[in-house]
């Protein structure tokens, strides 16, 4: 067995994946990532990666790139190999059938037929970029050809006889499935990938169609997504943990700790019949945020708003981690959703600052509603709505230091919210400044589809060294022009998973002491703008 | 899940190295679980805040708010993370005995 290839050996190709002589097919590590503008820029100030002791390394299945996001089964035998190989193949004549994968087998069959190989979508992948694109199982293409030679060679018919010809050239194994179940977590589904394609392919679905093939035929799926995340939140009521009597003692705290700071009301309404609008917030923002709910509250109850909170178990909960693995688990946890707003009779349901709970309410989840539905506004347009209603009185010179705005994967490019919390920035915020690109043409946080909750063995080295680097060099040069620690500076991130992301990215780099960089939600931006709000609403400190 | 020796105990833990069982913590254990955090002695402040962790985990079977955990236990976010780096949620909570936090905290 040797410790995998070096960079000068021939190109690593698809059926590389079946490799069993190598322990690592590619490993990775800080010396192929590009390099930070400076303070970042020094190698030995980073924080070294994580060496997995040899007991994690048998637990964990590292035989991709050295990382791993799940403890998977440790077969012993040829024939326990095998068992899983088989649940794979049936796995993946699934997907490729129209009764068991009515919602997406049309994009997938696209995407799978139509890649010419022109590589556009190369160069819109933060992921690629981040090794200078040089690490080919992240260019996005790998692993979509590694499950097209997948399909062709064992679910079309005669396609093991014909693969010589079809060039269908990888081997079925345990490595195989281990290192194509891993891969599937090496991609956001951002869909940068699928914006530029020329030809509509969508590389980003077929990572989702593994991750939900490994998800529903052998039960893989990281932990915090699974078993701590949709299980969770479907038994207990939300995927915090948190019950409906640990919610209610806890936002009565953000209610009085926020009236105190601010002295407005921040007095939240529990479920109150009847109201115009039910506000979801993702249960995190209770939890490690709670600036952002007593932000809210502020705001819609100095506008004079009907609205209510829930707190029927999942219905305080705006989280869907279903929508990055699992159908099944996202139907049962958007129909609860839509079930309590309709059984509480308001008009509408609001999404709070969370990216994946806009997707998947607002987009999925007419897939499955139907005549169900329910309408669903994201709280940015009602934002918009309000800030430029008269309502309130603002005094933009209270924001006059440096903000830049980070665009939530799922609020922008998926659903094209792109200029309400803009035009809300650029009224309140005098210093206010692009990242470049922007909108719709964003990048990933780094934490994206669930990446910013997982934290076992050695992912968190991947995911902010190579999953946020693109964005970190962004966030960096948006304040290019006042870049010391002396000059505070706001990124602005409506999205709860991304803010994870972040915090753990600034944290990692210490990027507040270095940078004066610290980040947060919109609301928090629009209570700091209030004229008689007692003491600023936005500090500069750890969060 | 891997057994490790802590506080002279053969423990369960996770892949993140907290405690599967919050009943297999004792004062030992945390003082074990601390050193995985880079923290060779636990002073009064740790134990303000680990028994804090600890007493809130036992009634409500979660960790408590950041907010409400600094707020009771008069130290700021920031003297937390000077205490333990990996912060309130990574670092106090796993040497206080609790499980892993959960959901996008």
């Amino acid at each position: 067995m040797t410790e995998g290839k070096t960079r000068n050996e021939r190109k690593i190709t698809a059926r590389d994946m079946a490799r069993r002589d190598l322990k690592v097919l590619d490993p990775i590590g800080p010396d192929e990532l590009f390099p930070l503008p400076p303070p970042y820029d020094k190698a030995e100030e980073q924080p070294g990666w994580k060496e997995l002791s040899e007991k994690a390394k048998a637990n964990a299945v590292c035989t991709l790139d050295g990382i791993a996001t799940t403890k998977l089964p440790s077969p012993r035998t040829p024939e326990e190999e095998k068992k899983y190989v088989d649940q794979f193949l049936e796995g993946l004549k699934k997907l490729l059938s129209r009764e068991n994968n009515w919602e997406f087998l049309q994009p997938l069959t696209l995407s799978l037929e139509y890649c010419v190989g022109c590589q556009t979508c190369a160069d819109a992948c933060h992921v690629f970029m981040a090794t200078d694109r040089r690490k080919e199982i992240y260019r996005p293409t790998y692993r979509s050809d590694v499950f097209r030679k997948l399909v062709k060679k064992y679910v079309k018919p005669g396609g093991q006889l014909l693969a010589p010809f079809t060039g269908a050239d990888v081997e079925l194994n345990w490595d195989t499935i281990t290192r194509l179940y891993e891969l599937a977590y090496r991609c956001h589904l951002c869909r940068r990938c699928a914006q530029t394609c020329p030809m509509g392919v969508d590389n980003g679905l077929i990572a989702h169609e593994i991750r939900k093939l490994f998800s529903q035929e052998l039960g893989w799926a990281p932990r915090e997504l699974h078993e701590k995340g949709t299980v969770l939140q479907l038994e207990v009521g939300s995927s915090t943990g948190m019950n409906p009597m640990v919610l209610k003692d806890n936002v009565e705290f953000i209610d009085e700790d926020m009236q105190d700071v601010t002295g407005f009301s921040a007095d939240s309404p529990f479920d109150k019949e009847g109201a115009e609008l039910l506000l979801i917030h993702n249960a995190g923002e209770i939890l490690a945020w709670p600036e952002n709910p007593g932000a809210f509250a502020i705001i819609l109850n100095a506008a004079g708003m009907d609205w209510t909170l829930s707190s029927h178990e999942v219905g305080y909960d705006g989280v869907n981690y279903g929508l990055f693995y699992d159908d099944v688990q996202l139907a049962r946890v958007a129909m609860t959703h839509v079930q309590i707003a309709k059984k509480l009779g308001v008009k509408k349901i609001v999404m709070g600052e969370c990216g994946h709970q806009h997707k998947a309410m607002m987009a999925v989840a007419d897939r499955i509603l139907g005549s169900d539905a329910i309408p669903r506004e994201s709280a940015l347009t009602l934002l918009e709505e309000i800030v430029f209603s008269g309502k309130i009185e603002f005094d933009p010179s209270k924001n006059d230091f440096p903000v830049t705005l980070h665009d939530p994967c799922n609020i922008v490019r998926n659903l094209g919210i792109v200029e309400p919390q803009r035009r809300i920035l650029r009224y309140l915020c005098p210093q206010y400044r692009e990242m470049t690109p922007h909108g719709v043409h964003n990048y990933c946080c780094g934490g994206g589809s669930g990446f910013a909750v997982m934290s076992p063995f050695n992912f968190t080295d991947w995911r902010i060294n190579v999953g946020s680097r693109v964005k970190f060099k962004q966030i960096l040069d948006a304040f290019a022009d006042q870049p010391g620690p002396e000059v505070k500076k706001y990124l602005c991130a409506p999205c709860s998973n991304c803010k994870g992301q972040l915090r753990d990215l600034l944290q990692y780099y210490g990027a507040l002491e270095r940078s004066g960089i610290t980040y947060g939600g919109l609301v928090e931006l629009i209570v700091n703008a209030m004229v008689d709000i007692k003491e600023p609403f936005i500090h500069w400190e750890i969060r | 899940m891997e057994i490790v020796t802590l506080g002279g105990k053969q423990i369960e833990i996770d892949e993140d190295g907290f405690i599967q069982d919050p009943d297999a913590w004792d004062n030992a254990v945390a003082a074990d679980l601390a050193k995985t955090e880079g923290v060779d002695d636990l002073t009064d402040d740790h134990w303000k805040i680990v028994n804090y962790l600890r007493e809130y985990y036992l009634e409500f079977s979660m960790a408590p708010m950041i907010r409400k955990l600094c707020k009771q236990t008069g130290y700021s976010l920031k003297e937390i993370y000077d205490l333990f780096p990996s912060g309130p949620a990574k670092g106090a909570c796993k040497v206080a005995g609790l499980p892993k936090p959960t959901g996008c905290v």
